[in-house]
């Protein structure tokens, strides 16, 4: 040992090897120096274009919060349409596969929460180690991932379930699928609403998409912030839930009812009501038929078979769907028919064109221009007053006012109506008619004699109703519309939307008269089977043949009001090709009326105030009777009604079948007197309009029963 | 010489002082800075932002120990296991192959043996015993070309097997480097090692070259990629270049004071383990040039003590130990910042006492010690 010590002792680190080391220290040194520029030549030549890539990095690391798009709420605060928060199921490989312990608790936590495809997530999460986003399950709800977020958390028992997150995002629901589905509209993908109030109040609905992310501050510090998502406002609509589900029902009651009568298919083509406020335009019910369902809106299976869907194409398919999403009252146009006579009295009247007490003759059919225009009584009615004329909708004296008017005065009070443009009613699709309408320059006389009782010239229902409602309101054309209120998220009022006077279409007195004359049709007249029990009523029915003339196909309707001296609702209900042997026949819209109106007036306060005859108590007391069978069709034998011939060989016109024998039953007996017996039968609570049981006292609701 | 003998009583050893403090400095510098780089991401998957510092501050208290136990012990101590541990950690690389052996990041170059230890780390410190020594040995035959040779060839059988068993190019370049440098201080030639450095630069432009070519034809492996994604990293940013162009981002984006210390954006997942090779880029991005280059200064003044003490060494033995040091610090701390400012291609070499890894800091501060302890066997000249 000491001598291997002398030994190397004796080899000292020379001057040469300490000159060397130096040039090493050089070297070394000299590097240093170089990779120290290199340092500064980066931070010079990229340092802001690195900057900004590391800002541009962080971006993509932001996250989206969705906002929750706006409900749509009935006139009662029910919701029709909302949004709902659902979940997505994401799977990050990455994680799950960066330790071995990760993969089997992950995976049997899965499994033990979602019902998934075991083998086929495993092959995934194996197979693709590097994937950072799967989405293994769609909008599942709250309740749904709950359990797992519970294993999740427990971090004592479960540490390794790494990799799984959920992904928030909205869902559209409508609590009452089919519901009112044409007014209400759906929304698709990005929150886009298409048709009805979706579209219409697609801005309002929708709100701003908050976002998660980092940002350098003053001091060049990273923070992240969350810029929450602003959510969209709700709209409080005029629509009743239950008065949308009287009319729907009864709508699919008639449909049902001459299913495949007279030709294969639904009851009609398509049947539309519209129920509104005449005093403010506010749209109460708005239905049509066929209906589908918004929560499943691609489904035709509801109105085809199975096979007519498969042998369609998809242009055909798109073609269905879009027939069926729009909405017939405001998207489809016809022939109006004698709804329209009060018009053209009203335009008389308050042009002085006429003062009302002339008195026309009837002999069955009118000679204008070359061409024999026929009434619906080719026997002709004789000698008839104006009031006449619109209760049993003689042609020939509207034809014979609309030529006293002249076309320059027509046309213009057709405008005053507002026939030809838009209601610009707050729902997506509404159809144009200025095309539709005669032009006044090239109008002849015999287009002049077919408008007055309502052929020749096209309308939406929403016109129609809404140009109605000037007629009996006093005069005022109110803007129709469905939303009365938006909200805000918080429930606080954003806008009020106040009933809208657009015009003063006629004067009060003449309201007043075309009043009268339509309270006639309802008493005496055609439009007898439309009077609920126990109300009094006014209206006008129409029949309008639809073109091409003389194929035996025709536009039913009727337009009516409750109470008759104070107009408190509005109901339109038109029925577009009936299923039926002999479609011209008003009836099958009044007697749909009636049912309609049977049920919502005591659901809108509106009360009895005629006394009821023997005979309505007792189809009261079977409609119960039927009720409690729990046989909901309650048909009035619509049926057997006396068929006119009509003949269409000339220019066709309106027809009206209502004849005395259409009157029915009820309205033989409508003036007589009953004992109403609290003690043996339904008595009328004076107060309240209920009918009182004998045997409890306790108020019977026929309309109640009849729901069951 | 400098830091010598400046007053009349002082103790008769001395003791570095200076080397002490600079490397208590970068250890405390180098926890700061994994803490920093790698809470995020322990957070993230241990649940524990300290998960990385903990392990590493122990790795370190174990290494200081250590250090003081080695440098109190005459480094003649260890002469007599200049051979056996020459064929001892050959021994322990093999040892790789055995259940022993650990794996991590796909790649098998751990051993444990109470803890993880990266073998390459024993070959290293036990090729700059074995060296020393040999040099020692072979006297003024050092000279001849016939002992050049001897010398060069010493390293190469480690070196191919730390390459071929563990798979672990990077450590077999610093193993060979640390030979390379010790034969060039020790021997007086210069011809031969400007010869030897052109040659490796040829080889080196050759192999680029062909890679280039080789590239066309598409096969090549993984060290082909790097290579490529050197040339041009941006056009591999997702696949090679990734790791490189992150660090060139945080690089870049620090500035000249940096974005200040925890404020990385790099670390919170960009830059994947950060607290590895890539902690240089971080530091960079944090204290900016400033930081940077203060830590090169660092290193400079650790590399600096080391050439001092050499110089001044009692003996050739003692000197060498420090000249292999010198180079193993030098070799580190030059590749590592090559590779992070992408001036070489991508390759595993961590930053001396600052990246993370517990059996690299139990060995540089190991060879600390040794050289402590060569300091300590300078003699003050007026008490010789």
């Amino acid at each position: 040992m000491k001598r291997k010590k002398r030994r190397l002792k004796e080899y000292r680190f020379t001057t040469s090897m300490q000159k060397k080391l130096v040039i090493l220290f050089g070297l070394v040194l000299l590097a240093f120096v170089g990779l120290s520029v290199r340092l500064i030549l980066i931070n010079k030549d990229s340092g802001e274009q690195y900057k900004k890539q590391v800002l541009a990095q962080q971006e993509y690391d932001s996250r989206t919060i969705p906002y929750k798009r706006g409900d749509i709420v009935d006139a009662k605060g029910t919701p029709i349409a909302m949004s709902e928060k659902v979940y997505n199921l994401i799977l990050d490989n990455k994680l799950i596969m960066e330790k071995e312990d990760y993969l089997e608790p992950t995976l049997a936590a899965l499994f033990q929460c979602f019902e998934l495809d075991e083998g086929a997530i495993r092959t995934y999460v194996t197979q693709n180690p590097s994937s950072q986003y799967y989405v293994a399950a769609k909008k599942l709800k709250y309740e749904e991932i709950a359990p797992f977020l519970e294993l999740q958390n427990d971090l004592e028992n479960n540490p390794d379930i790494k990799g799984v997150w959920f992904e928030e995002e909205y869902q559209r629901l409508y609590p009452y699928d089919s519901l009112a589905c044409d007014v209400i509209g759906f929304t698709g993908k990005d929150n886009v609403g298409s048709y009805g109030l979706e579209e219409f109040y697609n801005d309002i609905l929708n709100g701003t998409n908050g976002r998660e992310y980092g940002y350098l501050n003053d001091d060049s510090t990273l923070e992240r912030t969350t810029k929450a998502a602003t959510d969209g406002n709700t709209i409080a609509t005029s629509l009743d839930v239950n008065i949308q589900s009287i009319v729907e029902k009864h709508i699919l009651a008639f449909n049902e009812e001459h299913r495949d009568e007279a030709r294969e298919g639904a009851g009609s083509s398509n049947t539309g009501v519209i129920i509104m406020d005449p005093n403010s335009g506010e749209i109460l019910a708005m239905a049509s038929y066929p209906v589908f369902n918004l929560n499943d809106t691609k489904n035709l299976s509801g109105i085809y078979t199975q096979e007519a869907i498969d042998a369609m194409d998809d242009d055909a398919k798109y073609e269905a769907l879009n027939a069926l999403w729009k909405n017939f009252c405001i998207t489809s146009t016809y022939e109006p028919g004698s709804t329209a006579k009060p018009f053209t009295v009203a335009a008389a009247l308050e042009s002085g064109k006429i003062t009302g007490n002339e008195t026309y003759y009837c002999e069955g059919h009118l000679d204008i221009g070359g061409h024999t225009i026929h009434c619906h009584n080719r026997l002709g009615d004789g000698l008839l007053t104006v009031k006449q004329g619109i209760e049993k909708s003689c042609n020939v004296v509207l034809m014979n006012i609309g030529l006293t008017v002249g076309t320059d005065t027509f046309m213009k009070y057709q405008s005053i109506f507002n026939f030809g443009l838009k209601t610009n009613v707050d729902l997506a699709g509404e159809a144009r008619t200025d095309s539709l309408i005669f032009d006044p320059n090239t109008m002849v006389p015999t287009d002049l004699a077919v408008s007055s009782f309502g052929q020749g010239y096209n309308v939406t229902m929403i016109q129609q109703a809404t140009a109605f409602s000037s007629l009996i309101n006093g005069g005022y054309y109110y803007a129709p519309h469905v939303v009365n209120k938006i909200l805000a998220p918080d429930g606080s009022t954003v806008k009020n939307i106040e009933p809208r006077i657009l015009k003063q279409s006629i004067s009060e007195s003449t309201s007043d008269i075309i009043k009268d004359y339509c309270n006639g049709v309802v008493t005496e007249g055609t439009g007898v089977t439309a009077r609920p029990a126990g109300y009094t009523m006014g209206g006008k029915t129409g029949t309008a043949e639809k073109v091409p003339r003389g194929t035996g196909n025709y536009v039913v309707s009727f337009m009516g009001y409750v109470p008759a001296d104070d107009p408190q609702v509005l109901i339109y209900v038109v029925i577009d090709e009936p299923n039926v042997a002999a479609q011209d026949n008003a009836r099958y819209a009044t007697v749909m009326t009636r049912d309609i109106m049977t049920e919502v007036l005591p659901y809108l306060n509106i009360y009895q105030t005629e006394e009821l005859t023997e005979d309505e108590i007792e189809e009261m007391k079977q409609k119960e009777e039927l009720a409690a069978q729990t046989v909901s069709k309650n048909s009035v034998s619509g049926n057997e009604v006396a068929e006119e011939s009509v003949s269409g060989n000339e220019l066709q016109a309106d027809t009206e079948s209502e004849s005395s024998e259409g009157a029915g039953e009820e309205s033989e007996s409508e003036e007589k007197e009953i004992e109403i017996d609290p003690e043996t039968g339904y008595a009328i609570d004076p107060l309240t309009g209920e009918l009182l049981d004998p045997q409890t006292g306790a108020p019977v609701d026929p309309t109640v029963s009849n729901l069951e | 010489m400098a830091g010598v003998g400046r007053r009349k009583r002082q103790p008769e050893y001395f003791f570095d002082y200076t080397l002490l403090f600079v490397v208590l400095f970068l250890l405390g510098f180098g926890l700061i800075m994994i803490y920093s780089t790698s809470s995020y991401e322990s957070s993230l998957e241990f649940n524990d932002p300290a998960y990385y510092f903990k392990k590493q501050a122990f790795a370190s208290v174990l290494g200081l120990i250590a250090m003081i136990v080695v440098s109190r012990i005459p480094y003649h101590f260890w002469e007599r296991f200049a051979f056996p541990a020459y064929f001892a950690s050959m021994i322990l690389i093999l040892l790789v192959m055995t259940p022993l052996g650990r794996e991590s990041h796909g790649a098998r170059r751990w051993l444990y043996l109470g803890m993880s230890v990266q073998p390459a780390e024993i070959a290293k410190l036990s090729m700059i015993l074995f060296l020393a020594s040999l040099v020692c040995r072979m006297g003024k035959s050092v000279k001849s070309s016939k002992g050049f040779l001897t010398i060069l060839c010493v390293p190469i059988p480690v070196c191919a097997m730390v390459y071929l068993i563990t798979d672990n190019l990077s450590s077999a370049i610093i193993i060979f480097g640390i030979a390379f440098l010790m034969l060039f201080v020790a021997s007086p030639e210069y011809k031969r090692f400007l010869l030897l450095t052109a040659l490796a630069a040829g080889a080196a432009t050759l192999v680029v070259y062909s890679i280039l070519q080789l590239s066309e034809s598409g096969k090549l492996g993984f060290r082909g990629e790097r290579i490529l994604a050197w040339m041009d990293p941006e056009a591999y940013a997702s696949g090679k270049g990734f790791q490189t162009l992150q660090a060139l981002y945080a690089i870049g984006s620090g500035g000249i004071f940096g974005k200040g210390i925890g404020q990385s954006m790099q670390k919170l997942g960009f830059l994947p383990e950060a607290q590895n090779d890539m902690i240089f880029s971080i530091i960079c991005e944090e204290l900016g040039l400033f930081g940077a280059i203060a830590v090169i200064m660092l290193f400079v003044l650790l590399i600096w003590r080391f050439m001092i003490i050499a110089n001044n060494a009692s003996d050739l033995f003692g000197a060498l130990l420090v000249v292999g040091v010198l180079g193993h610090f030098a070799i580190q701390v030059i590749l590592n910042i090559a590779v992070v400012t992408n001036t070489l291609p991508n390759t595993g070499i961590s930053l001396p006492f600052i990246s993370y890894g517990g059996s690299s800091v139990l060995f540089l501060l190991v060879e600390i010690g040794l050289v402590l302890s060569v300091a300590r066997g300078i003699k003050f000249k007026d008490a010789s």
